[in-house]
């Protein structure tokens, strides 16, 4: 298990009422480097945490106008498009946009996965925004959907998260 | 400057050798006689149990080790002896250089072990001092390319294809003619020696996207159908069936569909600059020859 610096985890609901959450970890030393190779290999690495950390029982499959995480090669829990790759003045991201799937109360929000530089210090991020859970406890739900976020899904994406630091971190991904 | 090209006669080295010839002294490698002549003198040696390497070592400035034992049972353990072989060879040989084509995606603790055995290969070539410089590639876009016959093979035979969900895995193939160059590329030059390049091509595709360019390129449309339980060992038995590969050299792939092959860096890019081949002219040219 890699030793990870500057583990921070944030969660908040805005006021649109979509969610936000951020995950991040320092590290000494450039994870990717500064370059389109480097931006599409955060987004490679991020899905291929996701299959570790489920043994395989969610997959992210891939087209040419998008992806789908996939629950057992079956239900497509979440849907994205095409990775949006960017680097340049100290940053290289992959954000990729939401666009449905069981998880998904309706299309919208984006996930952003990025390396940001100052100086010696590099931060590793995951960052979900404007995004609708189903799961999420909302007016006329029945209050267990609420419970299945709070300790299912917003967990579970922090361990996500944290499993693919460790693979950024150690240069493994 | 005398290069030794190990794996000579295989698809990489046909096509490396040319572009060597006409700038260097070649000496070519392989486990059976080749008539000399192009600028090229062949040489027999076997890198597994040593024997002949020394001499085809002479003198070298640059040794390119582009051998690997797929097929065998025991792969792993061949491709390890064989690079240690040559390894100590080289250095006793002065050798300033060892060139290495080895794969992406093998960094990865549960990457296949045809994956982990092109690593392996890579360490021990650089176990006994000499500097190694190492491509890693995904799948090589060219006629005889074991991979490329393996995805060619399903498409002109299947109609629909039954396949595991790895299917969905990126890679990033490159032409053969362009990993030659950048094969080519590296050898003698120093900003290259003790690298470790990642060698992709222009595009990032899933498998299953390449079945369907290399299908269109051919006139069909084969359906295929995604199963989450698929093994290794069932989809290699099923590929020696309908393809020409057989199921030893099939099932270290399949194995190694799951691991995403991609390039993490463009150094090699900026190093070597030149227009990389867009696949479908890459397969094209390799179905040509079919």
């Amino acid at each position: 298990m890699t030793a990870l610096q500057g583990w921070e985890a944030s969660e908040r609901v805005l006021e649109s009422g979509g969610f936000e959450s951020r995950q991040r970890v320092l590290l000494s030393r450039l994870a990717v480097e500064m370059s389109e190779a480097g931006a599409r290999w955060l987004g490679v690495a991020y899905w291929q945490a996701v299959g570790d950390f489920t043994r395989g029982g969610v997959r992210a499959t891939w087209r040419a106008d998008g992806g789908r995480l996939r629950l057992l090669g079956g239900a497509t829990l979440l849907g994205f498009g095409p990775p949006e790759l960017r680097y340049g003045d100290g940053i290289v991201s992959c954000r990729y946009s939401i666009e449905g799937g069981l998880l998904a109360l309706r299309a919208g929000g984006s996930v952003t996965l990025a390396q940001r530089s100052e100086g010696e210090e590099h931060e590793l991020s995951v960052t979900v925004e404007e995004y609708l859970p189903s799961l999420a406890a909302r007016v006329g739900a029945p209050w267990w959907t609420g419970a299945l976020y709070a300790k299912g899904q917003s967990p579970f994406h922090a361990a996500v998260s944290r499993r693919y630091f460790e693979l950024l971190a150690r240069g493994s991904a | 400057m005398r290069v030794t090209v190990f794996g000579a006669s295989g698809v990489i080295g046909q096509a490396l050798l040319p572009l060597l010839a006409g700038e260097h002294e070649v000496v070519a490698v392989s486990r059976g006689p080749h008539d000399t002549g192009d600028g090229i003198r062949w040489v027999e040696a076997d890198v597994a149990s040593g024997e002949g390497v020394a001499d085809a070592l002479e003198q070298a400035d640059v040794a390119y080790y582009l051998v690997h034992s797929l097929g065998a049972r025991d792969f792993e353990r061949q491709d390890r002896e064989a690079a240690r072989n040559v390894s100590r060879e080289a250095a006793l040989a002065g050798v300033e250089q060892i060139v290495y084509l080895g794969g992406l995606g093998g960094g990865d603790e549960h990457a296949s072990p045809h994956l982990r055995s092109r690593r392996e290969t890579g360490e021990r070539l650089a176990s006994d001092g000499v500097p190694v410089t190492i491509l890693r590639a995904a799948m090589v876009v060219g006629k005889g390319s074991a991979a490329f016959e393996t995805i060619l093979g399903l498409v002109k035979r299947l109609p629909v294809m039954i396949t595991p969900s790895w299917v969905s895995t990126p890679t990033q193939p490159i032409a053969l003619e362009d990993i030659a160059r950048y094969l080519a590329g590296v050898g003698g030059n120093d900003a290259a020696i003790g690298e470790v390049f990642d060698a992709g091509g222009p595009e990032v595709m899933t498998y299953r996207q390449m079945i369907e360019r290399i299908a269109a390129l051919l006139g069909k449309r084969p359906r295929i159908v995604e199963v989450p339980v698929l093994t290794p060992a069932l989809s290699a038995l099923w590929l020696e069936l309908v393809t020409p590969v057989s199921a030893s050299v099939a099932r270290p792939l399949v194995e190694g569909l799951r691991n995403p092959t991609v390039a993490r860096e463009e150094r090699l890019q900026r190093l070597l600059p030149f227009r990389l081949t867009p696949f479908d002219d890459a397969a094209r040219r390799a179905l040509g020859g079919c």
